[in-house]
């Protein structure tokens, strides 16, 4: 490991750091760690004269990780199967028809855009948590950064719009709101659920389980029947 | 400051969710998974949570480290987002209607779907 991936680490853990503190004092959808943290990462490296190609290591090295942190998601699936077990058939066929909505809805609005294959393909995995839309990726020739970039802002659409819509939409159970935000929404999603309820909560954390297991076993035939 | 030996703890539980996520890794290109290693991590511990082998305790603290600070591990992905500035000032505004279309659609469609089904279903503590 050279001073320079050390180096280019300890800004991003910094700036992490300093966003975290400020999105504390002021919550609000602009001062989400991510996106307070990457301009200012951007700045300090333009400012230091370092390109993407000397910041490039210490990303693999800091994305490495994300492998070990997507396991640690079995932990609360497995504190919340109760609700999973509770109403077993109403969740699967809300995962199952939301997920596939979902995948649908991207590929053909990309396609009336008139957006690339690879755009398709990536937008369409977009509701996945991160660290496995990043794996996923390249199995179905999306590129993992751009797929990532459309997970975080799906995050944020969802958990900025998602609790209004559904309140628009009468939906007053707590475990059809938590699957809706953590199908579609992840884990910005399940951050929102939690401030909703504990049972909205473990829905929504054990949809965005589910989720990414369903997606990512139909992402490939889809991709390569619709793309 | 934390204790030396809760650190020592926290270290050995993710080398822990390391070797299950390699262990994932190998597991899904052996037996040709269409699924992400890190995918067959999760699922293997979730499997070992189920039959007890491993208890709940042996990793609540270093996922909590990890859920928590899930959004830490995005910036320098997002920092990589700087190489494709063209393409996102080309098609961006394509790229963000189809997002939220989407959205909106699975999120109305999920929502919609669980709270007719569970209409039968008695609301918790009633």
């Amino acid at each position: 490991m050279t001073l320079l991936t050390v180096y280019c680490i300890a800004i991003t853990i910094g700036a992490y750091a300093v966003s975290r503190a400020i999105g504390r004092r002021y919550p609000s959808p602009l001062t989400v760690p991510v996106f307070l943290s990457t301009p200012l990462v951007m700045l300090v490296l333009w400012g230091t004269h370092i390109d993407l190609s000397g910041y490039s290591q210490a990303k693999s090295i800091m994305t490495y990780l994300l492998g070990p942190a997507t396991v640690a998601l079995a932990v609360p699936l497995y504190r919340h199967r109760h609700v999973l077990i509770k109403d077993a058939l109403p969740f699967c066929v809300g995962l199952v028809s939301g997920t596939f909505s979902t995948m649908i809805a991207a590929i053909g609005c990309a396609k009336l855009l008139g957006l690339s294959p690879e755009l398709q393909a990536a937008l369409s995995i977009k509701s996945v948590t991160a660290p496995i839309a990043i794996a996923l990726a390249p199995k179905i020739d999306a590129d993992p950064t751009l797929t990532a970039g459309f997970v975080i802002i799906t995050g944020l659409v969802g958990s900025m719009f998602g609790p209004w819509l559904l309140t628009r939409m009468r939906i007053t159970r707590a475990e059809a709101r938590g699957e809706a935000l953590g199908t579609i929404s992840h884990g910005q999603g399940t951050a929102e659920a939690l401030h909703e309820g504990d049972l909205t909560g473990a829905a929504s954390s054990i949809a965005m389980g589910s989720a990414a297991v369903l997606t990512s076993l139909i992402a490939i035939p889809l991709v390569r029947l619709v793309v | 400051m934390p204790r030396p030996a809760d650190v020592a703890l926290l270290a050995l539980q993710v080398l822990g969710l390391v070797a299950l996520n390699i262990a994932g890794e190998y597991l899904a290109s052996w037996m040709h998974l269409p699924l992400p290693g890190n995918l067959v991590g999760m699922l293997i511990l979730l499997a070992l949570l189920l039959t007890r082998v491993v208890r709940i305790e042996w990793f609540a603290a270093s996922a909590a480290i990890f859920t928590r600070h899930l959004a830490f591990f995005f910036v320098p992905i997002a920092v990589g987002l700087m190489a494709y500035g063209t393409l996102l000032r080309t098609e961006g505004a394509a790229i963000l209607a189809t997002l939220i279309a989407s959205a909106i659609v699975g999120i109305m469609v999920t929502g919609g779907t669980v709270s007719r089904l569970l209409r039968s279903h008695p609301p918790e503590g009633s």
